[in-house]
């Protein structure tokens, strides 16, 4: 293993020198950046919008068949009131443009639609009638009732919630954070570098440069170098990711109307945690060999990336069971899903976060994905061995398999 | 015509660094290589001799680890070679190729540090390499933009950089003109005379008077003449090394390249 670290070096570097690493690990950020920068703007468009539309004054008309809006708050508007026998002639009015709007309420709010009537002011301006017309409504309702019911009508009283688990307050979403945080790792790795584990070998191949590393270094020191290189380039990846974000939510936060995280709310339970990091580790080591393995087999990174797709069914297959993974987690296709080797890492880390997982099962879990893990590098090793001078065709099984010694 | 185990009898057994015995090959239920066996003694440049598809490569990828054989034993200084055995190899493969997308200098500090060299003595060994064969200027150029050529050249200085006990070229004076193959042949006199062992893989005939202590020639998987280019050349009759070459595969299309995946 002595050269590991050369390996690990010289990989890191000339993946530092690629334009495609910048690319890629700048693109979210800019991407964030846009969307951010659009939000920031709309939204600052719309508050100026509302806050034009608030101030400005317009002529309304209303029609009031249901009796609901008292004279007290349509006047507050200025909005002259007429009979139903004047509906035809007020529409009438406000499309030659002598009157800006016109309300008809109808006898049963219950059942029949308010009409709007408004001359043309633009897209995004033509709302403010009917929130006009709608706000005549709420404020006549409230004129009527209490504060409390006003409240319970309008669905704006809050709640505050307590649940208790093994004798402690537990908070099933905020306890899902921690130690979830090792799932969104998995997917970020896998989908960020999976086509690059898939690709990792294959250079050696298609370059004719594999007689030479062969004959100078160990394949498992290669291929363990690359994966650690990749493990680096992930983390100087997700730093160039979420730094930005980070600087992003701690300046412009209100602006953005983004909701305040109190991060030392979120509980930390030191055993669920550890066990998201072994699951993670075991679990990337599984899909890291099976991917190095599949790229050592194919003579091209070109073939290589066509079985990446089988990869994603087995990462993004078992989240279609993900709400029996909350409700049912002793039913047979969860217990099915979570300890098949190609399928365990995702329903093992998310039960794991939502902590339906048992003793049991952990121990099961973590010993199916160590055994996979070291025998999916293993494989991978065994085919970038000998998969090494199949220059042109795909490696099989049994040429794999017939080898004798590594 | 000296048999090849035959001729195991003159060599000293205690002085030599590769020992093949028995060796066996199939490919896909294909014999390409039936009970070779001979013996490179320490310090000697040793002509491996052939036409295309004889097993020459077979049989060196096989001494080196890359194939494991269906039969016998390959040993580099008594044991089966492996990358941590500690003998200090220099291998130029048939198949030519380095990371296309790096720097020269890049790749050959990269494999200098691969074969123990620290960074510093690879980078003085590098520079001082791309000197001599005129390349210095290219030092920071990527490899794909070299010619055929050059990145041959500088693929043979990253196989000598660690002063190789034990140097295997396959056919590496392909693709080269005249210039360059003598200043090849210089470097492979210079390790020679330094003491390494040269295992030279070639079809040139003259490089191999110029250059071999003994020749091994093999055909269709069998060693047809072993020992040293007098010794062969009496067994047929005093006919030069062209000659006999001629004489052995000229029923051959030499020209052909009968690649490992054509043999499977």
């Amino acid at each position: 293993m002595h050269n590991l670290g050369t390996v690990f070096r010289f990989e890191v570097i000339r993946s530092l020198k690629k334009k495609s690493f910048w690319i890629t690990a700048l693109s979210f950020p800019v991407i964030i950046a846009v969307v951010v920068a659009v939000i920031f703007f709309s939204n600052k468009s719309s508050d100026e919008v509302a806050e034009n539309a608030k101030n400005e004054k317009f002529s309304i008309a209303i029609t009031d068949a249901s009796n609901v809006i008292p004279e007290t708050i349509s006047s507050q508007y200025e909005a002259q009131r007429v009979a139903e026998s004047q509906k035809q002639a007020t529409i009438d009015k406000v499309s030659n443009g002598t009157l800006d709007a016109y309300f008809y309420y109808p006898s049963d709010l219950s059942r029949d639609r308010v009409e709007v009537y408004g001359e043309d002011v633009g897209l995004f301006n033509n709302g403010k009638y009917e929130a006009v017309a709608k706000l005549l409504l709420q404020q006549s309702v409230a004129s009527n009732v209490d504060p409390q019911t006003t409240a319970i009508l309008q669905d704006t009283v809050g709640f505050s919630a307590a649940t208790y688990k093994d004798g402690r307050q537990f908070d099933g979403i905020k306890e899902l954070i921690a130690p979830g945080i090792f799932l969104v790792m998995f997917y970020f790795l896998i989908a960020m570098f999976g086509n690059q584990m898939l690709t990792s070998t294959t250079e050696e191949k298609e370059n004719r440069v594999i007689e030479m590393v062969l004959t100078t270094i160990e394949a498992r020191v290669l291929i363990i170098g690359k994966i650690i290189s990749l493990l680096v380039l992930a983390a100087i990846q997700a730093f160039i990711v979420l730094v930005p974000v980070l600087v992003i939510y701690l300046l412009f936060r209100e602006q953005l109307q983004l909701p305040s995280f109190d991060l030392t709310s979120i509980p930390l339970d030191p055993v669920r945690i550890a066990i998201g990091a072994v699951l993670f580790l075991f679990s990337f080591l599984l899909f890291t060999g099976m991917l190095v393995g599949i790229g050592a087999a194919s003579p091209t990174a070109k073939e290589a990336g066509g079985f990446f797709g089988i990869a994603m069914v087995f990462i993004f297959g078992p989240l279609y069971a993900v709400t029996l993974f909350f409700s049912q987690p002793d039913s047979p296709i969860v217990r099915f899903l979570t300890f098949f080797p190609l399928t365990a890492p995702i329903p093992l880390m998310l039960r794991n976060a939502i902590g339906n997982l048992t003793t049991f099962d952990v121990v099961l879990g973590i010993g199916i994905l160590a055994v996979s893990a070291v025998v999916a590098l293993s494989i991978a090793i065994r085919m970038f061995r000998y998969g090494a001078l199949e220059y042109s065709k795909r490696l099989s099984l049994k040429t794999i398999f017939a080898k004798k010694t590594l | 015509m000296p048999d090849a185990t035959a001729t195991k009898s003159r060599t000293n057994s205690t002085e030599a660094i590769v020992t093949i015995d028995n060796f066996r090959m199939d490919f896909g239920g294909k014999t390409v290589i039936k009970d070779l066996s001979f013996e490179v003694q320490r310090g000697e440049v040793f002509g491996f001799l052939g036409s295309n598809g004889s097993g020459k490569t077979t049989t060196i990828r096989s001494l080196l680890g890359i194939y494991q054989p269906t039969g016998g034993t390959l040993l580099i200084d008594g044991k089966p070679f492996n990358v941590a055995s500690g003998t200090k190899l220099g291998y130029l493969p048939e198949e030519r190729g380095l990371y296309k997308n790096e720097s020269v200098i890049d790749v050959m500090v990269y494999f200098g540090q691969l074969k123990g060299l620290s960074k510093t003595d690879a980078k003085q060994r590098s520079d001082a390499y791309l000197e001599r064969v005129k390349l210095t200027d290219k030092a920071k150029t990527t490899l794909g933009k070299l010619s055929g050529g050059q990145q041959q050249k500088i693929q043979l200085g990253i196989t000598i950089m660690n002063d190789p006990e034990l140097l295997i070229l396959d056919e590496p004076t392909k693709g080269f003109d005249p210039v360059n193959r003598r200043l090849l042949m210089d470097i492979i006199e210079e390790h020679q005379n330094a003491g390494a062992t040269v295992i030279f893989v070639t079809h040139q005939m003259e490089e191999v008077e110029r250059l071999c202590d003994r020749i091994i020639l093999l055909k269709d998987g069998k060693a047809h003449a072993y020992g040293t280019i007098a010794e062969v050349k009496k067994e047929h009759g005093g006919m030069s090394l062209d000659d006999i070459f001629i004489s052995v595969y000229g029923d051959e299309n030499t020209e052909q390249d009968h690649t490992h995946e054509e043999v499977k």
